[in-house]
């Protein structure tokens, strides 16, 4: 099957129309396919999938999710054409509880799938079922991630996109992370990641693209770039520009 | 205090907390302070009055009083019409106004400059139409029930019960449904509410919706209760902001507590200072809380 | 009648520069630092009793009445007003942006209320008259009185205007810019942030002041009606057409909106029957209230626009912006940085 999860075509966008961060970039994600962003700070890998998602505007180009042209489509229908977007930050309803959470994100499905998902994605984080009532801003960083993600899989996404979800987490619980990832990516998800970790990532993606100053510079298998002098050099680069 | 004093204060702050839950409601999920919001009360309680004066002509019958009441069913008939045109009302100006506004992303701020344009607007638009004569829903003086040392009249009461009855639907509505989720949602964080499969566009419609039902409601109560004018929904402004502050930005349960002790500190001025005073009580009220608790007494800090 | 059509030229520019004024202070409030006064007229009226009160001479029943220089009662209006503003800023600056909005809505109703019910000190109801206005001796030839209050005022709009135009340019201004257009810089400044806003909110509060005392010294009396929201509402329309953050824009906005109020006023008045003319002024203020929103919706910057130290001030007023996911919300300061 040849079939695009994702496609990004010559795509530009930015908070401010003059001043865009992302600079026409091509992006191609088969279903099934595992991709990883990487690039600097500042290379507009955090822009592309905000752009993607619909939180930040597009100037030009285009967006298509399952082959569907999506690209000013507003945040809520991209979600019905089986895209879920996990923020970095501020990815969970603080004042509503665990179970609120889950239910608002469940509330397109049908009727009668709704309790039986929940159920489902409780079983699949059995943290989360054991104080359902528990408002999520009481929660730690890594059960408030559980949670984003959970709320993001209950309508059984086919594309699933994250900005980098290890992000403040320790070194363990952001390994137990990339290893759900790799298991929901086997039950046939799609997934975009945006990461810094870049050995995690690589070794649990298939493939990776790298993003410098908005547009996507080079891209290639997990097992190739992990290899590859240039990603080192290209962070290492940025390090000293950045500092 | 005598309980008069009390039960006053209570009719008049139930009318205060129907409006104050409107203000927080509009107010948590498009984030600014509506100036225009009290010239929905007005509109409301006019839309009704010319409502069941139509009615009336169209059917006498309808305008005999009901029971103990002061009105007949054109009333309780119009004020269905009024919520529905009160609504239809906000929707209209949302769309023309703060709708382009939100889109262009501009300041909050601008928007309240807008609210305050579009109050003047409806406010002077009413006194046009109508002309600033009061004008009251029924013609004939009621007699007050007696209870005790107590009296009441029957549509005070009746208003009381049906703002207590307003009240624990909302509740029910923002805690337990899934239209209170998303409206939950969308405040505390709109995108990730976008996110999570909300058509934020539709919890704006809903909002407006039901801030400005409530607004026709407390505006038929205030016109069955004292007058119609249409500076009604100016005089009220204060006191709402002041409930809905003192309730906590966003909580429903709060703006109505919030409007019943504004409601209670104007009755214990009046009987205490004058009624000439009564305009100033809200201020300090506001003061007050914006001096010892600017997150009100259930809002949470920001 | 040439006599009388200069004299009334003289009248209407001298009413016109009054509004100017209180425009001028409404622009360093908002204009330059994103204030928003609901109670523009509780400002200018507590200008116009205090100087009022200071210089009428003493009256029996009547508390003040201190038969001061008319310059003191300009000085002292403008001070009060200064202060009220000063008390007003210092409880709701560090608070959401709309809570001075409602606070300085509600010293307007209670500033209303106050000189309605304080009746031994502004004469409730009826307000104060016989104030003194300047070059009283003038009084019987109406030409030479009208064009040296013109004078006056314009020597008082012009000193303004030089002083505020200074002030803007000065690190004072700078930096009040600053504040108001990036939120880094006013996080840098921490609490000094909400003393320069404050400094600039009771500064254009004295303005005010200023502007009702003279005015009440112009007009001779003064009453609670005059300072309806109506005023606020005026004033507000008078800086956003004529560009806010523009001194030029609200001295010419000031003149523009007074003129096409006192046109579309007499045209009023020719059109509509003797019993109708209240209910028609309404449609006045509707007009003016739709001319308001529209200006806010297709032209925000005025005529004249902000002068050019200024890069996008109705579209990056600091953080606070309208519903993030209509437009998309700014997250530059805790997103990727370019």
């Amino acid at each position: 099957m040849t079939a695009q999860a994702l496609e990004t075509r010559a795509l530009v966008a930015g908070y401010e129309r003059d001043l865009p961060i992302v600079r026409g970039v091509d992006l191609n994600v088969r279903a099934g396919e595992f991709v990883v962003l990487l690039g600097p700070n500042g290379a507009g890998k955090s822009t592309l999938v905000k752009a993607i998602a619909g939180l930040v505007p597009i100037h030009a180009g285009a967006v298509l999710i399952n082959g569907e042209d999506s690209t000013f489509s507003p945040p809520h229908q991209k979600i019905r054409r089986g895209l879920a977007f996990v923020p970095q930050t501020e990815n969970v309803f603080a004042t509503l509880t665990i179970e609120e959470n889950l239910r608002l994100a469940a509330d397109i499905l049908p009727n009668n799938v709704r309790a039986r998902r929940i159920d489902e994605l409780y079983a699949m984080f059995p943290d989360l079922a054991a104080r359902p009532g528990r408002r999520a801003g009481q929660l730690s960083g890594g059960q408030r991630q559980m949670l984003a993600a959970a709320r993001a899989l209950i309508v059984a996404p086919s594309l699933l996109i994250l900005d980098e979800p290890s992000a403040g987490l320790s070194p363990k619980i952001a390994a137990e992370v990339f290893a759900r990832l790799q298991a929901i990516n086997a039950t046939g998800v799609t997934i975009v990641l945006v990461e810094q970790n870049v050995k995690a990532a690589l070794a649990v993606a298939s493939r990776a693209v790298i993003l410098v100053e908005g547009e996507a510079r080079h891209e290639g298998s997990a097992a190739e770039l992990a290899d590859d002098p240039i990603v080192a050099e290209l962070y290492l680069g940025a390090a000293k520009a950045g500092a | 205090m005598s309980l008069q004093v009390v039960i006053d204060g209570l009719v008049a702050g139930a009318m205060i907390g129907l409006g104050a839950i409107g203000v927080t409601l509009t107010y948590s999920i498009l984030r600014f302070a509506n100036f225009a919001h009290g010239e929905f009360i007005a509109w409301g309680a006019y839309f009704a009055l010319a409502v069941s004066g139509f009615l009336g002509v169209l059917a006498p019958s309808l305008a005999t009083p009901i029971g103990p009441f002061s009105f007949g069913w054109s009333l309780p008939i119009a004020a269905l019409g009024a919520i529905a045109l009160t609504a239809a009302l906000a929707l209209l100006v949302d769309a023309l106004l703060f709708g382009p506004l939100r889109a262009k992303g501009g300041a909050i701020i601008i928007l309240v400059m807008a609210s305050f344009g579009a109050a003047l607007t409806l406010r002077n638009l009413l006194e046009f139409i109508f002309t600033s004569r009061p004008a009251y829903y029924a013609e004939g003086l009621q007699i007050a029930l007696r209870f005790g040392g107590v009296r009441a009249t029957p549509d005070a009461l009746l208003c009381l019960g049906v703002a207590a009855i307003v009240v624990v639907a909302m509740r029910f509505l923002i805690a337990k449904t899934a239209i209170g989720r998303a409206m939950r949602a969308t405040s505390e964080n709109p995108q990730l509410a976008g996110l999570a499969g909300v058509d934020i566009r539709k919890i704006v419609r809903i909002v407006w919706i039901l801030g400005a039902g409530l607004a026709a409601i407390a505006g038929i109560m205030v016109g069955l209760l004292v007058q119609i004018r249409p500076t009604m929904g100016l005089d009220l402004l204060l006191p709402l902001f002041a409930a809905a502050i003192l309730g906590g930005i966003g909580s429903a349960p709060g703006a109505l507590l919030g409007g019943l002790i504004v409601g209670l500190a104007e009755s214990i001025t009046v009987r205490l200072i004058g009624a000439e005073w009564r305009a100033a009580v809200a201020f300090v009220i506001l003061v007050a809380i914006l001096l010892l608790r600017p997150s009100g007494l259930f809002g949470r800090p920001e | 009648m040439i006599g009388a059509l200069l004299s009334y030229g003289a009248f209407f520019m001298t009413t016109a520069l009054i509004y100017a004024i209180v425009c001028l202070g409404l622009n360093v409030q908002w204009g330059q630092t994103g204030l928003f006064n609901v109670g523009v007229a509780g400002f200018v009226a507590i200008g116009a009793y205090v100087s009022a009160l200071l210089t009428t001479p003493a009256a029996p029943g009547r508390f003040a009445g201190f038969d001061l220089p008319i310059a003191i009662g300009w000085l002292g209006g403008a001070v009060i007003a200064g202060l009220l503003s000063f008390l007003l800023g210092a409880l709701t600056i560090r608070l959401r942006a709309d809570y001075l909005a409602i606070a300085t809505f509600g010293a307007a109703v209670v500033i209303h209320l106050c000189m309605l019910n304080l009746q031994s000190l502004t004469g409730g109801p009826f307000g104060i008259g016989f104030i003194p206005r300047p070059f009283a001796s003038y009084a019987g030839e109406p030409l030479e009185f009208g064009f040296l209050n013109l004078a006056l005022l314009a020597g008082v709009v012009l000193m303004l205007y030089l002083s505020l135009e200074r002030l803007l340019r000065s690190p004072w201004g700078r930096v009040l810019r600053a504040i108001r257009e990036d939120e880094a810089a006013a996080l840098a400044l921490g609490k000094n942030s909400i003393r320069f806003r404050l400094q600039a909110f009771a500064v254009g509060g004295a303005i005010m002041g200023l502007a009702g005392a003279a005015q009440a010294h112009f007009i001779g009396f003064i009453a609670p009606d005059n300072y309806q929201p109506t005023l606020t509402f005026q004033v507000w329309a008078m800086l956003i057409v004529g560009g806010s953050g523009n001194n030029r824009g609200a001295v010419l906005g000031a003149i523009v909106v007074w003129a096409v109020w006192a046109i579309s006023g007499g045209a009023i008045a020719a059109i509509f029957p003797a019993g109708e003319q209240a209910r028609a002024a309404s449609l006045q203020i509707v007009l003016i209230g739709l001319a308001l929103c529209a200006i806010l919706l297709w032209r925000p910057r005025g005529i004249l626009g902000e002068v050019k130290i200024v890069s996008r001030h109705l579209a990056g007023l600091s953080a606070q912006r309208a519903q993030p996911s209509f437009a998309v919300k700014d997250e530059r300061l805790d997103g990727e940085k370019t």
